[in-house]
């Protein structure tokens, strides 16, 4: 189920939000338990058995190592054995067509049978969150829990199943406990779902529109249509991916949850170094957490830094999917990032901000190319496009396309900077500050409503027979 | 101060009490089985079992239910047309809204089917003992052109039905319309505002166009009566949904010479057939789309004498544009075979022979002749 669907609007939220708040507190944990299970099973109802094996692997897990603390090498081996099982499913379910095809193109003459398993949804949000626990409980940093209920929350937890942010258990321990939802934090849940909704329909889907059209176009595009092609493919990525970590956050208010941002205004940074400590914070950090502090970090001098990076780069590339121009993508960025650490970061800062500004925008809008385009051909003529292959200026009927976008590009463009949330919080006088919530919520409510409506309208004219 | 902290939580209440009173009303509201409007079933509630739920079925069905049947849906439909409207979007429902409530279909886009069409007519003018006329019908965006939005798809109408026409052969008596129609479009109303039909205005400039060709003297337009209805949506408005644009009005057109009794008009799809004495079926004003007034809209075979015309039998294969001329083209024909290939999949050929017709008119809009792939039923 997504958030932005009208199923989820209007019949499975406010069940839940019934269903959460007339539960008595004690079993409230239960309660999430059960509607995330149904959440989940909503679109595959057999895959959530994967999702509860993975529960039930880390919480036993968790529960051995607990009680074995004393025995260093027992507790090494259920870790390590949790760890391969946690990957191993993940391998399994994610990669397995992708190592299959690898090899066969390395390896012809092995022939081997290309398995097509079908992705289970959020597997590598949920199998990310379980070893965040179990790692922590090997390492002693975390209590171990023994409620699997209260850990099968933890780990199915609706608002974020599918789509981050990935909420380490560290940050939630406490929450899942003892938790007071309070009308206060419930307001504020409902504001920034409001907005994540409205940036996942208002903003993301249009530009999606925008960017399937130019596609469609091919070569009448010329360079200029490429250009505003990929540009709107940034803001969609963007938008899409921040609303639904806005979602996820103003639910988890709603529930009394608090988890961390995910999204900072990443199109605003001076370098690939800041792009990524503001895109997708809750991955960053799990890698940095996790493998490139594990692996030494940047105390063993330069050189293993540079390893470090280039390891944790090639994973998060791979992370984002199972094709080669994901790892390519994490490469481009991994490579990126250790000359920033060897000199450029240096001539960055002496730099005017609009060079800094204009270099990484360049820089992460041709990610983008990268990460979009699985077939290696289809990216090369792109590629080729958006630096003059076909000609520069557009032709026929992309140019009204592109036209009639132009507000939105330019709305886009501005809420990818803080401005507006600059200026809501220059309103000192709280009747004008009363005024836009309510009626930006309203506004988003409606909207947002009437774009899921009308997605489904479709006057048919000629019937009969 | 209380009141000043409840004031805080408002955007709480509201959004509570939105999905609260949305999810009431998909139970409340009474379900309709049918939508006039989009022409088509409605879901009925999934069957809830646990081998649907386990195969997705009632998931997948849910989703259509809830779709089908949201309340207040016209309004929401609405509100996104107009914020459509408003952030530069004219168009994204496949309708401009241009000057003076004028609503345009998006260009007419050919993938070869035009070509393919041409193929068939060509032959079927090459094997016909009787001759064929052919007439296209350019669309109304590509007439209107002081009309359209500042921003929109070009309308290729001249060049696709020029290349069109060029591959007709010579057994084909072509009559172009584009040329002439926009020149009439600055001195009168040829289409509809809120559909894609012409008016019987339009209709009747192509009656006195084709007389040349096909040799008949037309009726002048002083000789007709016009009655005027008023409040016709057409399928432009109920696409666009743009609900505050104004409906149009119509005309009907009655030759004042013509005896009251000398129409019948015989309607036949399939085994069903009904019969009427009028070019006009009044039952259809009471519709907010009323173009079906004309010949009572789309049917397979329908066949308009008319006692007190003096020409012969003629074969029309048409689309809806015909319905309005048709009643003009029966002043000068005393019997006509409208036949719409969409419905009517029998050989045109031996229809015309059987018949005795003494012609065949092909008259197609632009936009159906790029699209329909019934055509081989020609012969």
């Amino acid at each position: 189920m997504i958030f932005s669907s009208l199923i989820f609007l209007f019949m499975f939220l406010p069940a839940v939000l019934i269903l959460y708040y007339i539960t008595p507190r004690k079993f409230r944990n239960l309660t999430l338990f059960i509607v995330d299970l149904v959440f989940y099973s909503w679109g595959e109802p057999m895959l959530v058995l994967l999702m509860l094996v993975s529960i039930v692997i880390n919480y036993t897990a968790g529960v051995l190592i607990g009680i074995n603390r004393e025995k260093k090498k027992l507790t090494k081996a259920i870790f390590i054995i949790s760890i391969i099982l946690n990957l191993g499913l993940l391998g399994f379910f994610k990669y397995i067509g992708f190592i299959g095809e690898t090899l066969n193109f390395v390896l012809p003459f092995l022939n081997i049978p290309v398995l097509q398993v079908s992705l289970p949804i959020g597997i590598s949000f949920y199998t990310f969150q379980t070893m965040s626990y179990t790692i922590d409980v090997y390492r002693n940093t975390v209590k171990v829990q023994k409620n699997i209920i209260t850990f099968g929350t933890y780990v199915s937890l609706f608002p974020q199943l599918i789509a981050g942010p990935i909420v380490r258990y560290e940050d939630v321990a406490q929450q899942l406990m003892e938790r007071r939802e309070t009308l206060e934090q419930f307001t504020q849940g409902v504001k920034l779902f409001l907005v994540g909704m409205s940036k996942k329909i208002l903003i993301a889907n249009e530009m999606g529109n925008l960017w399937d059209a130019v596609r469609d176009s091919g070569a009448s595009g010329g360079a200029v249509g490429a250009w505003v092609g990929i540009i709107a493919y940034t803001f969609q990525i963007y938008f899409d991916f921040s609303g639904y970590s806005d979602m996820a956050i103003g639910l988890g208010r709603m529930f009394g949850f608090e988890f961390m941002k995910n999204f900072d205004y990443p199109y605003i940074s001076k370098s690939i170094t800041e792009f990524w400590r503001r895109w997708h914070i809750s991955l960053g950090t799990w890698f940095r957490e996790y493998v490139y502090i594990p692996l030494g970090g940047n105390r063993k001098g330069l050189g293993r830094q540079i390893i470090n990076i280039g390891v944790v780069w090639f994973l998060t590339g791979l992370w984002h999917g199972a094709s080669w121009n994901f790892i390519l993508w994490g490469v481009y960025f991994g490579v990126l990032l250790m000359l920033e650490k060897i000199f450029l970061l240096r001539l960055l800062k002496k730099a005017p901000a609009a060079i800094a500004h204009l270099y990484s925008i360049f820089l992460f809008v041709f990610g983008w190319v990268i990460f979009y385009f699985e077939d290696m051909g289809e990216m090369g003529t792109f590629i080729a496009r958006m630096f003059g292959s076909d000609g520069f200026m557009m032709s026929g009927d992309i140019i009204p396309t592109v036209i009639s976008y132009i507000p939105l590009l330019i709305a886009a463009g501005i809420i990818s900077t803080p401005l507006i949330t600059t200026l809501y919080h220059k309103i000192k006088s709280k009747p004008v500050l009363y005024a836009a919530d309510n009626a930006g919520c309203i506004l988003a409510l409606l909207l947002c409503t009437s774009s899921l409506v009308s997605s489904s309208y479709n006057p048919f004219l000629y019937f009969k027979f | 101060m209380k009141i000043k902290k409840a004031l805080g939580y408002l955007p709480a209440f509201i959004f509570c009490g939105f999905i609260f009173t949305f999810m009431a009303l998909y139970f409340a509201l009474p379900k309709a089985d049918f939508s006039p409007q989009e022409k088509k079933k409605l879901a009925d509630f999934p069957e809830l079992t646990v081998q649907t739920v386990m195969d997705g079925k009632f998931q997948k069905e849910l989703d259509t239910y809830m779709s089908d049947h949201v309340p207040l849906r016209n309004f929401y439909v609405g509100l996104s047309a107009d914020y459509e409207l408003v952030s530069g979007r004219n168009g994204e429902k496949g309708i401009y809204l241009g000057k003076d409530g004028y609503l345009f279909p998006k260009p007419t886009k050919d993938g070869g089917q035009l070509g393919k069409n041409a193929g068939f007519i060509r032959e079927f003018g090459d094997s016909s003992p009787v001759p064929v006329y052919m007439t296209v019908i350019p669309s109304s965006g590509s007439v209107n052109t002081d009309k359209l939005p500042f921003n929109h798809e070009s309308y290729n109408d001249k060049a696709l039905t020029d290349s069109f026409a060029s591959q007709l052969g010579d057994n084909i008596i072509y009559t172009d319309m584009t040329v002439p129609f926009s020149e009439k479009a600055k001195q009168r109303q040829l289409y509809y505002k809120t559909d894609h039909h012409w008016t019987s205005g339009g209709a009747y400039e192509c009656y006195r166009l084709l007389g040349e060709k096909m040799g008949y003297d037309p009726v002048a337009e002083e000789d007709f009566d016009k009655e005027t209805v008023s409040g016709f949506y057409g399928t432009s408005y109920a696409k666009s949904a743009l609900w505050w644009v104004a409906p149009d009005s119509m005309e009907l057109w009655k030759n004042r010479n013509q005896p009251a009794d000398s129409v019948t008009v015989e309607i036949s799809d399939g085994d069903d057939s009904k019969t009427g004495d009028s070019y006009f079926f009044r039952k259809q004003l009471e519709n907010d789309d009323k173009y079906p007034v004309y010949l009572d809209g789309n049917h397979s075979l329908v066949r308009v004498k008319n006692k007190a015309a003096k020409g012969g039998k003629l074969v029309v294969v048409k689309d809806s544009y015909a319905h309005t001329i048709v009643p003009f083209l029966s002043q000068n024909y005393s019997e006509i075979i409208m036949a719409d290939l969409r419905y009517y999949k029998k050989d045109i050929s031996l229809l015309a022979e059987q018949e005795g017709a003494d012609a065949v008119l092909i008259l197609y809009s632009l936009d159906n002749l790029a699209n329909d792939t019934n055509l081989a039923y020609l012969f």
